[in-house]
């Protein structure tokens, strides 16, 4: 391996941590989804890291899954997305503030 | 993948076909009652193929066991979602549900449960996770009547997704660090000797970030109040018992492989089971609201059943295990006499609708009392026996000072669970009466009643059957 596993291992968690800021800070729905894809795929990074450090396929199989579900996650993320929009006219998150106590 | 691989998954098979078979069909031949009875008829299939037919190889393709262990939560999980689906044949009704939809849906989120709990993987683990996840955030806002559903659903999704990004970097760390996914090798990273043990415990960290969120434990927990009472009733309940038991069911092994390298992460566990213990207790006594009572009393139990995990050993797994079914029933009733009242306008909720309410349905709320009553572990009822097992198991392993957190946690409780119960009894005032309630409903309801009462009376034949199945340390 020519990269060694500790360069990809911090570039994968500075990717997912700015994934995570992306979460936190940004109000609007799409922005917030846009930061978990940039989370989810700083792992698949690392997956194909560890993968091959290890001379394994066993990571690479996960990546492959851990695509089949991300995309299984934003399909169904942006028909919520369209489904709020109809209901409020926005996707904006602090728009959706009634349930309290 | 062979045919005795496929013969061993026969019953996650029947849930996730039949549930695409319903899915497929139902696009032509829309229909409500004939699809949810169907998916009630397909759900105890799977359960009894699960308790009849015998695998003949002990693991599927290195993800999923095939242990009596998790026969035994495959069972338990079939019939959750078959009694679920029995108790929304008037709700999915009334609120106009897309009947094939709603139950493939169901019937879905029952096969990731019942993979999840019989994960023997990183991998598997993950999976079954995010099958029953990405369903329930579609079920939660399924009531298109309501704003509160989409707004549970919006909330639900943006803490489910964090939850996920944790939990896959947790395991791709924990899969850096070792070099595998499959249990006990896993946890070679985390030997104390090893060089990679750092990035074994930063994954151990995530992971526990993520499991907080899954199951809400206290600082975790934000989600959990809104979703419950935003989401449908039938939802709420499969959500408060099937999701967070099978996650529990799944870390039984986990914490069972990581053997006795768990010392750092005890202190971790000790703080979450303590601040979920305090925190949801002290959350739950202002609440008026039945289902945000429940969200955050279902905090405090999660804390019980952490500490009951960390107890470990046989004794701390069968008392996991006996509570999470105690629990697991008793939501299930509460919730589902909240669904057999809910109208077109909505369910009841606050204590001011359920006023009085005790003389005007007398069984329903008599059972809705049992259900409390056994949450809060009064003595004849199943719950006393749950929490007796657990704070036994804490006390046995030498955490006394979560176990005494834990009894007075246990102890106002009750005050908090009696409160709805006088509001329903003590205070006559002719309430105006909410849905008479149908067969169905009644059914299930007189199930979750006579099982309150059942173990409470007889614990032993399921602790000792619990004792068969646990997985060997």
């Amino acid at each position: 391996m020519i990269v060694p596993l500790e360069h990809v291992l911090y570039l994968s968690a500075i990717l997912f941590l700015l994934g995570l800021g992306c979460v936190l800070a940004r109000r609007n729905l799409i922005m917030i989804l846009i930061g978990v894809e940039i989370m989810l795929n700083a792992v698949g990074l690392t997956l194909v890291g560890a993968s091959a450090f290890w001379q394994q396929i066993d990571g690479q199989i996960m990546v492959v899954f851990l695509m089949a579900m991300t995309s299984a996650e934003v399909s169904i993320s942006l028909a919520m997305v369209v489904y709020l929009n109809r209901r409020k006219g926005t996707v904006d998150v602090r728009a959706f503030d009634e349930l309290r106590g | 993948m062979t045919l005795s691989d496929l013969h061993a998954l026969l019953p996650q098979l029947i849930l996730a076909l039949g549930a695409t078979g319903i899915l497929m069909v139902g696009a032509w031949w829309p229909s409500r009652a004939p699809w949810v009875l169907t998916g009630v008829a397909l759900s105890f299939c799977a359960a009894i193929s699960a308790g009849i037919v015998l695998p003949t190889v002990t693991e599927v393709g290195g993800m999923f066991g095939v242990t009596p262990y998790a026969r035994f939560f495959t069972i338990l999980w079939s019939i959750l979602t078959g009694l679920t689906l029995l108790l929304s044949l008037r709700y999915a009704k009334v609120h106009r549900f897309a009947g094939a939809e709603y139950t493939a849906l169901v019937l879905f989120a029952g096969a990731g449960m019942s993979l999840l709990s019989a994960a023997s993987s990183l991998v598997g683990l993950f999976l079954g996770l995010e099958t029953f996840t990405l369903v329930l955030y579609i079920l939660i806002a399924f009531n298109r009547g309501e704003a509160i559903g989409a707004e549970a659903g919006l909330k639900y999704l943006v803490m489910g997704a964090v939850a996920t990004g944790f939990l896959a970097f947790g395991i791709a760390l924990i899969y850096a660090s070792s070099g595998s996914f499959h249990l006990p090798e896993a946890m070679h990273g985390l030997q104390i000797d090893g060089q990679m043990r750092p990035l074994g415990l930063l994954g151990w960290a995530m992971l526990l970030v993520a499991i907080g969120f899954k199951v809400s434990l206290v600082p975790f927990h934000l989600w959990t109040p809104d979703v419950y009472q935003g989401a449908p009733a039938p939802v709420t309940g499969l959500l408060a018992t099937g999701a967070k038991g099978a996650m529990f069911a799944a870390l039984i092994p986990l914490f069972a492989a990581l053997g006795t390298l768990t010392l750092e992460l005890n202190a971790v566990l000790a703080a979450l089971a303590m601040l979920s213990m305090v925190g949801g207790t002290l959350a739950a006594l202002p609440q008026r609201n039945l289902k945000r009572m429940l969200a955050y009393s279902s905090v405090v139990h999660m804390g019980y059943l952490l500490l009951g995990l960390m107890s470990g050993g046989p004794d701390g797994q069968r008392a996991v295990i006996f509570y999470l079914i105690v629990y697991g029933i008793a939501t299930l009733g509460a919730f589902g006499v909240i669904t057999s009242f809910a109208q077109a306008d909505g369910e009841p909720q606050d204590y001011e609708t359920f006023r009085g309410l005790g003389y005007r349905h007398p069984r329903r709320c008599s059972a809705l009392s049992a259900f409390l009553l056994s949450l809060a572990g009064i003595p004849p009822l199943a719950g006393f026996f749950g929490k007796f097992g657990i704070f036994h198991a804490a006390l046995k392993s030498n955490h006394h000072l979560l176990a005494l957190v834990g009894i007075l946690a246990a102890l106002v409780s009750v005050s908090y669970y009696l409160r709805p119960i006088i509001v329903l009894f003590m205070q006559e005032r002719p309430a105006q009466r909410l849905r008479p309630g149908c067969t169905h409903e009644f059914a299930v309801l007189t199930v979750c009643f006579s099982l309150v009462l059942y173990l409470g009376l007889y614990p032993g034949p399921l602790l000792e059957l619990i004792s068969q199945i646990l997985p060997s340390p």
